[in-house]
């Protein structure tokens, strides 16, 4: 395998979590799963099967039941709250569905605000959001508020501020899912651009095989168990063909079918 | 379950946002219910003591009532935009807006109802405690707890007859546009700046005009501006509030040096958020609390002039009798003759003071005779004074010029006699009440005195001191001589009547009782603003809960530890509880720096320390109420994650 030389970002080990409350859920099971640095992976499975619980385990926001997880050479058990806090921040950056930039800030607060957390001096702040902002093509559009943004233009402005503080890992929840086509698109690119360039390791969670096409590899869940694996080939067509084929395994329940 | 069942779940289930309201509806029924107690209490009628304390509390049962009235309005209002979601679902779902303003109707009754009965429970729960307290204020020799429907229907008539306002007019505050902007809510009227720097300017210079008026006030101008600057303030504030604020604020974030510092970035621009939400709520609360503080501290002010007027009053009874006055003799002995049956020990000094011109100043100067003085000192306790023939002593008409007499040194003559005396230094106690003899009355040595006795000068008046060590308990005495003084004064006849009388120990009992009744009640009034002033902000902050919380989800994520985020809570929470409140604080500074000056006219009282009391324990409260709300807060917000 080609990453087997390169460093181990993330490594799962037969983890189990478990939702405790009235109903009890086992949101995933046994599970093992690993990323190397510089790897750009998609995490898909229908509703329900766990991507999410995944994503949360990695960013360290939920800790698991049982089984080891290793992020970043740390395990997130052995910090406090506090530690974490500050392990995440300093490590990952974060792209949602919903977007959720912060409406009261313009879009160059908005990008500068997890470096103002840590107190860096102006200059500094300044430089970097000049950066970013062209090559994110935000330089027009500093000073507005989110309400005034487009889709894709309040994504990039997200991804702006994921990317702000060089982070190690961007951690992205459906980052395409509220987008029309053209701007999935560009936000797609942008992230692979990213990818490349910085070597900054990218785990995306997915509804849409066009976005997963984007990817190094594509890991399926289904109800919180691994499913399926595969490696991007030369051409992302015949790539994102395989995907479908794989979907379309994942979304029907094959026995379910046989008995009509 | 029925349309009823329904409104009255909708009540329950929605009860922690109803909290605060509903406890300052109830806190605001129960107070009026205790003022009404106390109006129709059976042994309190017919009292000529308590005459003003029963008006003042009667413009207290008006103030509370229209303040409730407007405090449920707003309430009501805010109440219902915050569920507009809530109802839009229900339009949604086909509910005719018929029957969603039925909806609300019951459920405002609901709260209403159990806001009236809640608080009139517990107003006759605490009615014994509060007639204790008022008992010992008043000096009543009992005021027990009765049961009439008089406070009952007094209280639940004005409140049920207010709650029904407020159920029938509630549905028009509800936005009644389509379904899909009630579902979206509060979030669309986040737009731009919002401000004009015309009206930030304006606001700023109204405030800054009442500010300098205020303190460089002279006696001459002072009624004026009570009336002028109350208005002018009021509007300055508004304007602070809704432009002068977000134009400074807007100034800070374009200092990026100091703006994108740490926690400044996020709490600075949830600040203009909150302020752009609720500059009107902020400067509701503003002015109640400044009335709070006003009002309390004025009555504070006029509680510390009840308990300086005893040093202003040395003497318990005093009678003053002029020439032509054929009652003296009878007016005295009965005054005697009431102390001795009401076994009150006293002292008396009759004191003759004569009246001549002096060369120095070619004013009459009134003289009394230094054995007489020295009779009255001794009674007191204290030392008697020498004076060599030919020498006298000036009488300082207040506490305040003894300082500026003690080192002057007059040469005079007195005209009619041709006496001349030297005139030298200040009589050092206070045995008389201030200005009692005139502002020019010396002390002349007794061989003086006789000397000018003899050139048959008859005394221009003589002035009857008692020394009554339990001063407080004359109220019955004199009460005869006081009755024809108020006759005479009915009939205009008040400056021809040939005596004085003076009884500080009623005097004192009345004004002590009066102002300490409506310091009590003034406080309970302030209370209920208080509470209310609290409850807005609370009920503001439960509305922007959900928001909030989404919010704490992304800096959560992001890495924002528990204490940095308490910190970020703090710069939030902390402006929207002091800075009204400090606005409103500075507001009052100023306007006691005016009634500094009327008070320095009236009678030489400083109010400084009564204010800092007020001041200090509205502080605490502040500091309290804070806290609780603070804990709250960040237990909601964090649950729900």
């Amino acid at each position: 395998m080609r990453w087997m030389t390169a460093q181990r970002i993330v490594e799962l080990t037969e983890v189990t979590k478990i939702y405790e409350g009235k109903v009890m859920h086992r949101a995933l099971n046994r599970l093992d799963f690993e990323a190397e640095e510089g790897e750009f992976v998609a995490i898909m499975g229908p509703s329900g099967s766990g991507k999410t619980t995944l994503l949360n385990l990695i960013s360290t926001i939920d800790l698991p039941t049982y089984g080891k997880l290793v992020v970043n050479g740390i395990e997130p058990e052995v910090l406090s709250q506090n530690e974490l806090a500050l392990f995440r921040r300093h490590n990952f950056g974060f792209v949602f569905q919903d977007i959720n930039l912060l409406h009261m800030l313009t879009v160059e607060e908005n990008i500068v605000l997890p470096l103002t957390l840590d107190g860096l001096p102006l200059h500094e702040m300044e430089r970097r959001v000049k950066k970013i902002s062209a090559q994110l093509h935000l330089k027009e559009i500093l000073n507005r508020r989110p309400d005034e943004l487009s889709g894709g233009q309040a994504q990039r402005t997200a991804i702006g501020r994921a990317l702000i503080h060089q982070p190690k890992m961007i951690l992205a929840d459906e980052p395409t899912g509220n987008l029309d086509s053209k701007s999935a698109k560009d936000v797609l690119e942008l992230l692979s651009h990213v990818n490349e360039t910085e070597r900054t390791t990218i785990i995306m969670v997915t509804h849409d095989p066009i976005a997963a096409s984007y990817c190094d590899r594509v890991l399926f869940i289904k109800d919180g168990e691994f499913f399926n694996e595969i490696y991007k080939d030369e051409r992302r067509q015949t790539f994102f063909q395989r995907i479908l084929n794989v979907l379309s395994l994942l979304g029907g329940n094959v026995h379910d079918l046989r008995t009509l | 379950m029925n349309f009823r069942q329904f409104a009255y779940r909708n009540v329950i289930r929605n009860r922690r946002i109803y909290a605060a309201f509903f406890m300052a509806s109830v806190f605001s029924v129960m107070v009026f219910f205790l003022y009404s107690m106390l109006l129709f209490h059976p042994s309190i009628e017919n009292r000529f003591l308590q005459e003003i304390a029963l008006v003042g509390m009667g413009a207290a049962e008006l103030i509370l009532f229209i303040f409730t009235l407007f405090f449920l309005f707003y309430s009501m209002r805010a109440f219902l935009q915050a569920r507009s979601k809530e109802f839009g679902i229900l339009l949604h779902l086909g509910m005719e807006k018929r029957q969603l303003h039925r909806l609300i109707f019951i459920e405002t009754l609901i709260i209403g109802v159990g806001a009236i009965l809640a608080g009139t429970f517990l107003g006759y729960m605490f009615s014994k405690f509060f007639f204790m307290v008022v008992k010992e204020i008043v000096l009543l020799p009992a005021l027990p707890l009765y049961l009439s429907w008089k406070p009952f229907a007094l209280t639940v008539g004005a409140f049920l007859s207010l709650f029904i306002i407020i159920s029938l007019s509630a549905p028009v505050f509800i936005r009644t546009g389509r379904v899909e902007e009630l579902i979206r809510g509060e979030m669309a009227e986040l737009g731009s700046h919002g401000f004009s720097t015309k009206r930030a300017i304006f606001g700023l210079a109204l405030l800054g005009v009442s500010y300098w008026a205020a303190a460089s006030t002279s006696n001459s101008i002072v009624i004026g501006l009570i009336f002028l600057l109350p208005p002018l303030a009021t509007i300055g504030t508004y304007f602070f509030f809704t432009d002068s604020l977000p134009f400074l604020l807007h100034l800070f974030r374009r200092r990026k040096k100091f703006y994108w510092r740490h926690f400044w970035l996020l709490s600075v621009s949830e600040g203009v958020v909150r302020l752009k939400e609720n500059a009107r709520m902020f400067f509701i609360v503003t002015i109640v609390s400044t009335l709070a503080f006003m009002s309390v501290g004025i009555l504070a002010s006029l509680t510390s002039f009840a308990s300086q007027y005893r040093e202003m009053n040395p003497l318990g009874l005093v009678y003053h009798s002029l020439p032509g006055n054929q009652l003296e003799q009878r007016h005295v002995a009965e005054l005697i003759e009431e102390l001795k049956e009401k076994q009150l020990d006293y002292t008396l000094v009759r004191i003759p003071i004569i009246e001549q011109t002096s060369s120095f100043t070619e004013n009459r100067v009134s003289i009394l005779k230094l054995s007489n003085v020295n009779l009255l000192a001794q009674s007191f306790g204290y030392s008697k004074i020498d004076l060599s023939k030919g020498y006298a002593m000036f009488l300082p008409p207040s506490a305040s010029s003894y300082d500026f007499l003690k080192k002057r040194t007059v040469e005079t003559t007195l005209k009619e006699t041709d006496i001349t005396i030297q005139i030298e230094g200040a009589y050092p106690f206070q045995v008389f009440p201030s200005n009692a003899i005139g502002t020019n009355a010396i002390i002349l040595n007794d061989s003086d005195f006789e000397k000018i006795i003899m050139q048959d000068i008859d005394p221009a008046s003589v002035y009857y001191a008692f020394n009554i060590p339990d001063w407080q308990n004359t109220k019955e005495v004199g009460l005869q001589i006081n009755r024809s003084i108020s006759e005479s004064f009915i009939t205009g006849t008040i400056h021809h009547l040939p005596y004085k009388f003076d009884n500080p120990g009623a005097n004192y009992a009345i004004i002590r009782t009066t102002f300490s009744l409506l310091l009590f009640v003034g406080l309970l009034l302030a209370g209920v603003f208080f509470l209310a002033a609290g409850s807005f902000i609370y009920f503001r902050l439960y509305t922007s809960l959900e928001r909030d919380r989404k919010q704490f989800d992304v800096l959560r994520r992001m890495g924002i530890t528990d204490k940095e985020f308490k910190r970020i809570v703090n710069r939030q929470l902390i402006p929207q509880f002091f800075f009204p409140w400090g606005v409103a604080f500075v507001h009052s500074s100023f306007a006691f720096l005016s009634l500094q000056v009327i008070w320095d006219a009236l009678a030489e009282i400083s109010i400084v320390k009564e204010l800092l009391l007020v001041l200090a324990g509205f502080t605490l409260m502040q500091i309290i109420y804070f806290y609780l709300i603070r804990w709250r807060y960040l237990a909601h917000i964090k649950a729900s994650t």
